[in-house]
This record gives C-alpha cells, sequence and structure tokens, in this order.
C-alpha cells in the first residue's frame, strides 16, 4: 500500500507544482495589467463613468494695431435636460411644446428627446447653438423646470463682418478623417471648430482655448448619477496685427466704391515690411460661418463666398508702373540724358508693326515722359538699353520671386526676358523689348509683390518681407510669438537715382496722371498703371509712396481695381483717400 | 518507564485550512457586500449569504465529526440519491436564466448539482479505491465512464455548461492521480479536444468567412450539414485507419488491433459529439468563444465583459480604490460582479494586494489539501484529497484565466468568494471532508 500511495504522491506533487506554475503566470499578469498598466486602465476607467458637457471656450482675439477688435467672441446656449424622476408622457409633451416655442425647434423632435431621457436616465441635447437673444427665455425655462441645464459656450463673432476677411480666414467644423488622424491626439473632439484658412487657420493652436465642462458621472447604461465637478474654461491667446483699422476701412471702402467693385489694396510701411491694410474685394461676411441655430436653422452657408485673395493671388501686367524700374535701370547705368528729348507722334513703328502711345505727346523729354506715361520715350530708351539690362533689374529686385508673406497660395510673379526666353529656347524679339519697358506681355505681378517692389523703390532698395502679425499674447501676458523684420534683399539703388526718382514720380503726382493723390503738407511719389485687357475693360494701378518733407518714406500704398478702366481714375481715388486718412492729423 | 514525548500533538483540526478558508470567505464576504451595494437586490443577497454561512458552518462541523470513510462504504447509496435528485431537479425544480437547475425552498433555493460535485468526488474515489487493483485494466475506464455519463447527462439537460467545465476536469485528474493508465486518459482526451474542436472551428469559420476560399476549410465547414461531405469524412477515417492498419503490419509494427480501431472511433465518436455540442449550444456561449478568439471584434457585445473587467483590475493599481469605491463595478461596467466576475470587484477595491492575497490563499489552502493527502490514513481519503484539490485547481486556473484574458469567458463562480449558497456549502462541505480525512490520518507516533 504505502509503496503504491508514494508513486501516486508523485501524481498530486505534479498537479501541485502546475498549480504553482500556474499562479505564477497569473501573478505576472496581474502585475502587469495592475501595476504597469495601471495609468491607461484607470483613465479606460474614468472615461468610462464620465461624460462630459463641454462648455466651448473662447478662441483668442485679434486686435489691429489701433487696439480695435477685430475678431472676438459672442455667446451661445446649448441646452440640456438631464433626466431625475420618472414623468409621465403628458408633462413631457407640454414640455416640449413649451420648449420649442422658446427656441425655434420642431416640437416633435424635443419630445423625441425628452422621452429618449426618459426612458434611457441619459442627458440629452435638446438645442444648440442658440442666440443670446432669448437669454431671458432660457433663465425663465431653467426655473421652471429644475431638469433643464443651460451650458453657455462661446463662438466666434467678428464686429466688422466683412473686414479683413481673406486676411483672418474662416473656422468650420473638422473634416472627420482630418479628426481621426490629427486633432483627436491633441483633444479636439469631432464637433470641435478650426481654422479652415487665413490667420485663424495659421495660428490654431494659439487661438484655441481650453474646453471647459460640466462633469456627469453615469453608469454602464449611460444613466446621469450625479454632476461631479464643473471646469471653466480658458480662452485661447490673442493674435495682435499690425493692421490699421482705419486705414483697412477705408481701403475696403474705397475699393467697394471703386469703378468695378473689384480689386486689392495693400498699404505698408517701407521702411520694415510691415503691412497697415491689405484688402480684396469682393470680401465675404466672416459671420455667415458661425451663425446661430435659431436664427438659420438650415445649417451653415458657405455657397457664394468669394475666397479668392486678389492681394496675393492675383496676377496681373503691372502696365506704365514697370516703367520706374526702366527708369533706374537706366539711370544707374547713365544710359539717359534726362533733358534730352524724344519726339511722341502717337506711336512708333518697328518694322511693318505699330507700337501705340496713349495718346500724342510731342516733345519729351525724361521727366514729362514719367509724368504722362508716355510711351514712345520708353520705347525708344529700351530699344538704347536692350533687355537684358531690363531683366538683370527685374533680378535685382526679386520680381520672379514671391514676397513670402506668410499667407496661403501667394502665387509668384510671372516675368520674362531674353535669358529667360533663352533658357526655355525660345526666341527674343525686338518687339518683345517694346512691350518689355512698358510691362506688358509676359509680365504679370500681385499687388503684394508690387507693394514691395515700391516699398523698396521708396527705401533705396531694400527688399522686406511684408508681414502683419505684431505678435500673440497670452491670457496671462505672456507673448507666446513675435513677428520680427526680415529683410530678403537689397537691389541697392545709388542715392543720386532715388533723388531723381522721387523728384519724377513727385512730379507725376504734382503735375501728372497721379493727380489723384496730390496733397498740400505730403510728399507724395506715385505712378499710374494701364493694364490693357483684352477680355474686357483695362485695369487699373495707382502706386505711391510718400512721406512728410524732409523725412523719410513712410507709407506704400498700392491699389489695384480689376476692370477700373485706367490707373488715375480707377486706382487713384482710392489711394487718396488712405493717404488722407493716413496724413489727417499730421498736417 | 515515562511515555516518549516528542512534542508532537495529535491535532484533530488543521488550523491553517480552517484560517485559510475562513480569510477566503471573509474577503468574499466584504467584495460581495461592496458589489451589491446600492442595488434594489443588495439586501436579499446578503440575507441569503449570511444563511448560507450558517448552512456551511453548520455542514463544516457534520462533516469533520463524521468519519469520512461512511461515504466510501455507502457511495452506491450515495450514487443512487444524486442521481435521484438530479431526476428530481429536471422535474420540480425552477429554472433561472435557462437553467432548470434549482429546488426553491421556503427561504432559498439549492442547486443540487454543486453537491452533487462533491458527491461525485466520493463516489469516484471510492470505486476507484476499490479497483485499484486493476487500475491499469480497460474495464475500470469503461465503468468510470458508464459511472459519470448519467450525471453529466442529467447535468446537460438542465443544461449546465459550466458544471462540466469544471466537473470533467476534475475527474480527469483524479483519473490521473489515481493512476489510470496514461493511454486511455489520452483518448478521453482527445474525445473531448475532437468534440469541443470541431464547434470552435465552425464559430471561427463564422467569424473569418474569408477563410472559407480555401478549399479545405470549405469542405471542413460543410460537415456539420450530413451531406455528402460527412460522409466522404468518416469513409475517409475508415479507409485511415485501415490504411494505417495495413502499414503497420507491412512494415511488421505488431501494434495492436484494437488500438487503431479506438483511435478511429474516438475520431469519429467525437467528431458526432461535437456536431451534438454545436447545435446544443447557446447562442451567448458562441459569443463568448467568440470574444475569446477575437476580443476587439464586439467590444459593446461580448468581449465587454473581458475588456471592462480588465479595465476593472487594472484601474485598481497596487492598493486598490478601497471598497465601495469602484467605479467600474459599482456602476455596472462589470457585469455579474457578485458572482462570476467578484475577482474584478476585489482588484478594483483591493488592488494587487488584494488579488495577491485571494491566489496565495488559494495557492495555501491547495497546498494543505496536498500536505493532507500525503497523510491520509487510506486510498480513499488520498484520493478525496486528490478530487478536492483538482476541483479547487480546476476554479482557480477558469476564474484567475479568465480575468486576466488567458481563458475565455466561462460564467464560473469563484468558491468561498463569489455569492452563491450551494457553491459555498459544497466548497465547505469539501473542505471538512479533507479535515475529517486529516483527523483520521496516520500518527506519527
Amino acid at each position: 500500500m504505502s509503496l503504491e500511495k508514494k508513486y501516486l504522491f508523485g501524481k498530486l506533487k505534479f498537479l501541485w507544482v502546475l498549480a504553482v506554475i500556474f499562479s505564477f503566470v497569473v501573478f505576472v499578469r496581474l502585475f502587469h495589467i495592475q501595476i504597469i498598466n495601471h495609468k491607461h486602465y484607470l483613465e479606460e476607467a474614468e472615461s468610462n463613468r464620465t461624460h462630459v458637457i463641454y462648455k466651448v471656450a473662447p478662441r483668442g482675439r485679434i486686435f489691429t494695431e489701433d487696439n480695435v477688435i477685430i475678431a472676438s467672441n459672442g455667446p451661445t446656449f446649448s441646452l440640456y435636460y438631464l433626466p431625475n424622476a420618472r414623468k409621465n408622457i403628458k408633462y413631457l409633451n407640454e414640455l416640449a411644446e413649451d420648449i420649442s416655442k422658446k427656441i425655434n425647434k420642431n416640437k416633435d423632435e424635443i419630445f423625441a428627446s425628452l422621452k429618449k431621457a426618459n426612458d434611457t436616465k441619459r442627458a440629452v441635447l435638446l438645442g444648440d447653438n442658440l442666440s443670446p437673444k432669448s437669454i431671458y427665455t432660457y433663465a425663465e425655462l431653467k426655473d421652471a423646470i429644475p431638469n433643464i441645464e443651460f451650458i453657455e459656450n462661446t463662438k466666434r463673432f467678428y464686429p466688422f463682418d466683412n473686414m479683413a476677411s481673406h486676411l483672418i480666414g474662416f473656422i468650420g467644423v473638422i473634416d472627420k478623417k482630418d479628426w481621426q488622424d490629427q486633432y483627436i491626439k491633441s483633444n479636439y473632439r469631432y464637433d470641435n471648430k478650426i481654422g479652415q484658412s487665413g490667420i485663424e487657420k495659421r495660428f490654431e493652436k494659439y487661438l484655441k482655448g481650453r474646453d471647459g465642462g460640466v462633469f456627469l458621472e453615469i453608469d454602464s447604461k449611460g444613466r446621469v448619477k450625479n454632476i461631479m465637478q464643473s471646469r471653466s474654461w480658458r480662452p485661447g491667446a490673442d493674435v495682435h496685427l499690425t493692421l490699421n483699422h482705419k486705414l483697412q476701412q477705408v481701403a475696403e471702402e474705397g475699393l467697394k466704391k471703386s469703378i468695378s467693385g473689384l480689386g486689392a489694396v495693400v498699404v505698408m510701411n517701407p521702411q520694415n515690411g510691415k503691412i497697415l491694410a491689405i484688402a480684396s474685394a469682393p470680401s465675404y461676411d466672416l459671420n455667415k460661418f458661425v451663425s446661430y441655430y435659431d436664427e438659420n436653422p438650415s445649417g451653415y452657408v458657405n455657397t457664394g463666398i468669394m475666397e479668392y485673395n486678389l492681394a496675393v493671388k492675383g496676377l496681373y501686367p503691372p502696365a506704365s508702373v514697370f516703367k520706374i524700374l526702366v527708369s533706374i535701370a537706366a539711370l544707374e547705368n547713365n544710359i539717359i540724358n534726362k533733358e534730352d528729348e524724344v519726339l511722341c507722334k502717337g506711336s512708333l513703328w518697328l518694322g511693318n508693326r505699330e507700337f501705340g502711345c496713349w495718346k500724342t505727346h510731342g516733345k519729351t523729354n525724361f521727366w514729362d515722359a514719367l509724368k504722362h506715361s508716355c510711351d514712345v520715350y520708353f520705347y525708344t530708351l529700351a530699344q538704347k538699353m536692350g533687355a537684358f539690362l531690363i531683366e538683370k533689374y527685374q533680378n535685382k529686385f526679386h520680381l520672379s520671386e514671391p514676397t513670402y508673406i506668410d499667407m496661403e497660395g501667394e502665387k509668384a510673379s510671372y516675368t520674362f526676358g531674353p535669358k529667360e526666353r533663352f533658357d526655355r529656347k525660345g526666341y527674343w524679339y525686338a518687339g518683345d523689348n517694346l512691350n518689355m519697358c512698358i510691362g506688358q506681355g509676359e509680365l504679370l505681378i500681385t499687388p503684394i509683390k508690387m507693394a514691395q517692389f515700391i516699398s523698396a523703390v521708396a527705401n533705396g532698395g531694400k527688399l522686406w518681407k511684408p508681414y502683419y502679425v505684431d505678435k500673440i499674447v497670452s491670457q496671462n501676458g505672456k507673448t507666446l510669438f513675435a513677428e520680427k523684420e526680415k529683410l530678403l534683399g537689397d537691389a541697392k539703388i545709388k542715392p543720386e537715382t532715388k533723388q531723381i526718382m522721387d523728384k519724377a514720380l513727385k512730379n507725376v503726382v504734382d503735375a501728372g496722371t497721379g493727380w489723384a493723390v496730390n496733397m498740400r503738407g505730403v510728399d507724395v511719389m506715385g505712378k499710374t498703371g494701364t493694364a490693357q485687357n483684352p477680355h474686357g475693360e483695362d485695369h487699373g494701378w495707382f502706386v505711391a509712396y510718400a512721406n512728410l518733407p524732409d523725412e523719410e518714406p513712410e507709407i506704400v500704398v498700392v491699389v489695384f481695381v480689376q476692370h477700373g478702366k485706367s490707373g488715375s481714375s480707377g486706382a487713384g481715388p482710392v489711394a487718396r483717400k488712405i493717404l488722407n486718412e493716413y496724413f489727417k492729423d499730421r498736417v | 518507564m515515562k511515555p516518549l514525548n516528542l512534542g508532537i500533538k495529535r491535532t484533530t483540526l488543521d488550523i491553517t485550512l480552517l484560517a485559510v478558508f475562513v480569510s477566503l470567505v471573509l474577503i468574499g464576504t466584504m467584495a460581495i457586500m461592496s458589489a451589491v451595494s446600492g442595488t434594489s437586490f443588495a439586501e436579499q443577497i446578503l440575507r441569503t449569504h449570511f444563511v448560507a454561512i450558517i448552512l456551511a458552518v453548520v455542514v463544516f462541523i457534520l462533516s469533520w465529526s463524521l468519519n469520512y470513510q461512511v461515504f466510501s462504504d455507502q457511495w452506491k447509496v450515495l450514487y443512487g440519491i444524486m442521481i435521484l435528485t438530479l431526476i428530481a431537479v429536471l422535474i420540480i425544480g425552477v429554472s433561472d436564466r435557462g437553467s432548470r437547475s434549482w429546488f426553491r425552498l421556503p427561504f432559498f433555493s439549492i442547486q443540487p448539482s454543486e453537491l452533487c460535485r462533491v458527491g461525485l468526488i466520493m463516489v469516484m474515489a471510492s470505486f476507484l479505491h476499490f479497483n485499484y487493483r486493476r487500475i491499469a485494466d480497460p474495464q475500470v475506464i469503461i465503468k468510470v465512464c458508464a459511472l459519470i455519463l448519467p450525471m453529466f447527462a442529467l447535468v446537460m439537460m438542465q443544461p449546465d455548461f459550466s458544471w462540466v467545465v469544471i466537473t470533467f476536469p476534475t475527474i480527469f485528474a483524479m483519473l490521473y492521480a489515481s493512476g489510470v493508465n496514461m493511454f486511455y486518459l489520452i483518448i478521453i482526451c482527445g474525445y473531448a479536444g475532437i468534440s469541443g474542436l470541431f464547434p470552435i472551428m465552425w464559430t471561427l469559420f463564422d467569424l473569418k468567412p474569408d477563410l472559407l476560399d480555401y478549399r479545405v476549410f470549405s469542405f471542413l465547414d460543410g460537415l456539420s450539414n450530413f451531406g455528402w461531405n460527412t460522409f466522404i469524412f468518416c469513409g475517409a477515417a475508415i479507409v485511415l485507419g485501415y490504411l494505417v492498419w495495413y502499414s503497420l503490419r507491412q512494415l511488421r509494427i505488431m501494434a495492436p488491433t484494437f488500438y487503431v480501431l479506438l483511435a478511429v472511433t474516438v475520431l469519429l465518436a467525437g467528431f458526432f459529439s461535437g456536431v451534438f455540442i454545436d447545435k446544443q449550444i447557446k447562442n451567448y456561449q458562441r459569443k463568448r468563444v467568440e470574444a475569446f478568439l477575437e476580443p476587439t471584434s464586439d467590444p459593446k457585445g461580448a468581449g465587454y465583459n473581458v475588456i471592462q473587467s480588465k479595465i476593472a483590475i487594472g484601474s485598481g493599481g497596487f492598493v486598490g480604490k478601497g471598497l465601495f469605491s469602484g467605479t467600474q463595478a459599482r456602476l455596472g461596467f462589470v457585469p455579474e460582479r457578485h458572482t462570476d466576475f467578484i475577482l474584478a470587484v476585489v482588484g478594483e477595491e483591493m488592488g494587487f494586494m488584494g488579488m495577491l492575497a485571494v491566489l496565495l490563499l488559494y495557492l495555501i489552502m491547495l497546498y494543505r489539501v496536498y500536505s493532507v493527502a500525503l497523510v491520509s490514513s487510506d486510498m480513499f481519503g488520498f484520493l478525496v484529497c486528490c478530487g478536492v484539490f483538482s476541483m479547487f485547481l480546476v476554479y482557480l486556473v477558469v476564474n484567475f484565466g479568465m480575468i486576466v484574458g488567458l481563458l475565455p469567458v466561462a460564467g464560473i463562480p469563484l468558491p468561498l468568494i463569489s455569492y452563491g449558497g450551494s457553491n459555498l456549502v459544497s466548497s465547505v462541505w469539501a473542505l471538512g471532508l479533507v479535515e475529517s480525512i486529516y483527523a483520521r490520518r496516520i500518527t506519527v507516533v
């Protein structure tokens, strides 16, 4: 017996060893789950039992240089029903009717929500994105019905509707795929709105605040057990722009009232590239993207929005404005004698082709040629100096490069010239010389590039990167971001040349095509341009820079009016208003 | 001459074993109280639990003081009573959650199958004890099968699959410990394995239909329809058996014909009972298998229990959230929290320390049962201890394996910890028997 039992003891011992081994495996697994992955499971347990009714935090505001808020936040309200004791159908029906009147929503829909809440004991959303107009009605509702929870959210509000719309951009709901791919990681919820373009997009991470919310404890069926805590929001950081509110307003109004109502304005400080106003028409009403539910229950209108920002995307021939560059090139290389005269007979024949002037100027010297924008004078000049030199100066002013302003979709200007033509294995014809020197032909330039170029003329050749953000300041006063001035290049115009150009361009304003911006007490240098447009009315350019007597130029204005007929009549008045506004208090 | 005094006292009660299982019941009671607090049925459950504890004390004292060998003598009577009870429960029992397995008494209900498990351990121990000299013969195995088959059949008619899940391995381990020929055990294992494999395979095909693009799998999938596939399969099994037998002959390997015949029979029998199980299995049970095969396939459905109980114990951390403060269990994320998933409550509220305590106490308990087996005065006592040891081991493996995600959800409570009066009483009865064996052990002096 005992011997046999001993043999069997071994078998039982084997089972005991199995028990120990299994326990060890369990020990390791438990250690892994409870100690190593504790944090992860604790988070899961917390998210299991909490349901958060979020309060959307205000986005950071956008200020202009003169401290006007052009993008702020308005209140919006959500109505939640938090069920507790079971209510009868009749009561719910009455409640639904009551609420539906106050939030302009279908009664049946509300009744369905209430019934769902009553049956499942879950919190339901009755109305979202409600306007503050009827705030008293909501407060009344809350007093009358204790189960109504009344959540204040914020939403974007633009006090000046259309102002700087292309620059500010707009906000919208996150694309579902983008949300899953990237935003979910940085605490965005699927129904959060984010910047979709412009400043709203570029500075999204600064503008976004931290949402607050009401934390509810729920059980596995989603039934509300109690309200745990309420966390307040933290607003996003404010963006301070270099834009001047007044100038921006004048620029936009001016464009709107111009002949066609289409075009772009860029106002810039030539000494550092700071943009004082940038406008593009047509613009759009930013508030349309964030309308209230009870004002616009059908949803958000985003049809018919002109997102095309002419100031950085519109490419047009610079026309006579280009004569400034040709003149600088000629002066720098001593090609012209300023007093030599050319006879303008209204056109110039090259072979069997006639190159016209916009009118017959008669005997014209350098001053007159710029003053009255005589094409024939420049045709003659171009033949004398050759296109290579003009092309060289084009490159000196980085004309073929973009300005690198931080705006989406900026287009690089399109330049042409003999060298570029040879590189493409094309031919350069004598006629191209003439087209080039009056800014026609293949040369296309954006208004922002034009502003950079004119700034360079005004400041002696320095090409600044245009910028529009001064700094971004968080709610506790910390500067999170500050833009630095950036010099992109220097065309190094000789002081003598600059002097001559200043004089010539002042002449244009005082006694020539730039009469529109003639101002007392301010030295205004300007040039007009009328770009031929085979598809319709000609486009008008007006460029100017100005300074108080014996001071450095401090403002550059570039106005482009699409189908503006001519530079002086189409674009001139807009420029004048801007300059008037700028110097108004100083002369 | 003075008697030799070696300082050895003859104790009649294994204090360690008693202390361990009393501690387990205490931990369990705390966990149950926490799990049910705040629910509408809390009062009723706690009342039943305390009644069960009182009953358990009585049963413990009785079985400890009674000579366990009585059961060996009267095993046929015991067996008869068990069969009659199981038949009775099918007739006059009441159903709860689809199983007709309860006797309703004025104050509480009794689940006789739980008590029958301990009874079966004793019947088996007794039978094996009497047949010990012939233990290696196949007749003994056949008789054992004949003994347990009626009970299994009766319980399956309730139906109570989880009883089978615990009892079958227990009996198997007892047979192994009593020294039955390994070949027969392998045959039984193979039969059980094959009959379990087919339903699992078909479930897997349901889960991943693209597997059916392979000819082999689509052939296997069609087996359950009793069409041509089945016919070909059975024919192939017989022909293959014959070929193996014939080849062995030609190679002059004199394997008994009986073995080859047995192998083919087991394959076919396993297949047919697999078909039977597949037809019998309930939808929720299939879901559990699916959830184990692929937990993420249905996180809100069957996989939910596994995921939520894992979150529960994981969120408990080292010391737990404290009694009555576990959110996972109290807010209803962990299902069946006072019975099958009681360990989730322990893990969440008492943390790693609590889980370790339960695990260690269980190990100590197993060790004590093992020690008692070694000192038992007869073969019957040894085999009863083996049975009790195996039963608790299987419970331990199934429960802890499930909670840490090593095994599929079986819906089985953890004895001494979970709520369940019949289970508690029968567990304590088994431990009382072990104490009785201890009290009547071989003395050292």
